[in-house]
């Protein structure tokens, strides 16, 4: 294989002063790499760091040790090459639909003809052409979800960063906008990116996962690759190797002992 | 709210006007005590809108072929008017550059507490000790400072719309939800493009409240300012009138204050309402 190393963590390790004084470990000494395309979920329980993962290889904050390496470049601070959709609304409000579509790529330069050709063909796959011109606060989570997603990928990052970004959302709301990621991701004729999902739900990464990594207390627990066919349906995640990295997952997350159902 | 509630509304505020109005004419009617002999402390309609707005025209400083006063001509409506367009023009004159220059010095050195560590220790602490003096303690030293100037009287103005937007503005950036400057950054926002593009629209909402209070305070100064020893502009003529117990010219050009004041703050309303059709409604009104 060629250097297809999208990512790669080096010994990485982020520690942060606690209110008493005493320092923590968010991450510790974790070493992994990402390939190229490659759909990765990062799955734990709260505080176990996979979100501070996140934040480091976009660049907001720096690692304390080790370090982050992005197709042969050192992570020293966010880039147009990755994309994030966080969980909370990070759409602006003062721009209009089609704008926030467009900002990454007219921070970068992009001629307003082809932003907006972009834009366009974006809103459109994620269904929301009819919506252009409206404000944000005319659209529903869901809606506005669709649109921060069609915003990174409109910018045309070849990694993407996805911090529980459907974690607030509704369960029918969830499962719609998992079919339009993974429209957008597995796009005939387009490279595939490389995608760092984090999540509680272990449903959904079993649906969209290549490969799923567990933390714990700031390290890597596990690492368990999916093979299960795409596309996935509901009846997917009955094979038995799927329920049986569900138990695994559940474990993991502290909902089950290992090997016996809660 | 529905149009027939919206104009009801309106109704009983114009209901509200008109009996305060009609009060006032009652009270003139009452209480007819005056100030001095033919000076009435309470002036009836029909005095200020006679004898009262034709008096005004001392003050009448001359031009467009329209005498003054002081040169022996007869009171004229024209010369009134005239009075009374030019006075307000030249307190408008103090306000405007007050405004701008508080706003272009306050606005800037708010933003730059956020700009980075160096601005803010730069900026930070010399103007809270300005903002800790009271204006009106330095309405004093203004005027040794200055004398009676256009320049000091502006100058007072901005310095009392000045610390309001400072701080106003400090405030308003701190409040600016971290999410939005994260999301810029990630698309490859540089920092100047992250505070065009998401602080001052982000911080648009806080403003308008800004906008309106430092406008009340911007016209307070530059009223406080005419009152100390301007020689043209609504409150020198207020403070000249009152020299001589003038209580009828005090009220009328009281009231062009005041149609002024509320014509401004409804302007600067309706250009925040146009600015923040995003925001919700409740940011806007």
């Amino acid at each position: 294989m060629t250097d297809s190393r999208a990512i790669e963590f080096v010994h990485v390790a982020r520690e942060y002063t606690r209110g008493d004084g005493a320092r923590v470990a968010a991450i510790d000494n974790v070493s992994f790499l990402v390939s190229e395309g490659e759909f990765v979920f990062l799955i734990g329980p709260s505080g176990c760091g996979k979100s501070t993962l996140l934040q480091l290889v976009a660049g907001l904050t720096p690692p304390s040790s080790g370090s982050i390496v992005l197709k042969g470049r050192e992570i020293e601070g966010p880039g147009a090459e990755r994309g994030m959709v966080f969980q909370r609304d990070s759409v602006f409000p003062w721009m209009r639909v089609i704008d926030n579509v467009e900002y990454g790529l007219k921070c970068r330069g992009v001629g307003a003809a082809e932003r907006r050709a972009i834009a366009r063909d974006y809103l459109a796959r994620v269904g929301l052409a009819h919506v252009e011109r409206a404000w944000p606060r005319e659209l529903s989570g869901g809606m506005l979800k669709r649109v921060a997603i069609a915003a990174v990928f409109a910018n045309g990052g070849e990694v993407l960063l996805l911090d529980e970004p459907f974690g607030a959302l509704d369960y029918v709301t969830r499962r719609q906008l998992h079919q339009v990621l993974l429209a957008l991701w597995d796009a005939p004729g387009a490279k595939r990116r490389t995608v760092l999902f984090v999540t509680h739900d272990v449903d959904e990464a079993l649906t969209l996962a290549d490969r799923i990594i567990a933390m714990r207390e700031g390290r890597i627990v596990d690492d368990i690759p999916v093979g299960a066919a795409r596309p996935r349906n509901d009846d997917s995640l009955l094979a038995p190797e799927m329920v049986a990295i569900k138990h695994k997952l559940l474990a993991h997350l502290g909902l089950e002992t290992a090997g016996h159902s809660a | 709210m529905s149009g027939s509630t919206k104009w009801g509304g309106r109704l009983v505020s114009l209901a509200v006007f008109a009996a305060l109005a009609a009060l006032w004419q009652v009270l003139s009617m009452v209480y007819t005590a005056e100030a001095q002999p033919g000076e009435p402390m309470v002036a009836g309609w029909q005095v200020l809108f006679t004898r009262t707005f034709l008096s005004l025209a001392d003050y009448w400083g001359g031009g467009f072929g329209v005498p003054t006063v002081a040169d022996g001509a007869e009171r004229s409506y024209l010369a009134a008017a005239l009075s009374v367009i030019s006075n307000l023009a030249f307190t408008l004159a103090r306000l405007a550059v007050g405004l701008a220059l508080g706003w272009a010095v306050g606005f800037t050195l708010g933003l730059a507490v956020s700009w980075s560590r160096f601005s803010r220790g730069l900026v930070e602490w010399p103007v809270q000790f300005l903002r800790a003096l009271p204006l009106l303690a330095m309405v004093p030293l203004f005027q040794l400072w200055f004398g009676a100037t256009f320049l000091g009287q502006s100058l007072f103005a901005a310095y009392g719309v000045g610390v309001i937007v400072f701080a106003g503005t400090v405030n308003a950036v701190r409040n600016v939800p971290q999410i939005y400057i994260e999301n810029a950054r990630l698309f490859g926002a540089s920092r100047v493009t992250v505070y065009r593009t998401v602080i001052l629209p982000a911080i648009l909402p806080a403003m308008r409240s800004v906008a309106l209070l430092c406008l009340g305070a911007g016209w307070g100064a530059v009223l406080g300012a005419e009152y100390l020893g301007a020689q043209t502009g609504l409150g020198f003529i207020i403070v000249y009138a009152q020299q001589f117990a003038y209580l009828d010219r005090m009220f009328l050009v009281s009231l062009v204050f005041v149609v002024c004041t509320s014509a401004s703050f409804f302007v600067v309303q309706r250009l925040f309402a146009h600015w923040l059709a995003w925001a919700p409604p409740s940011a806007r009104a």
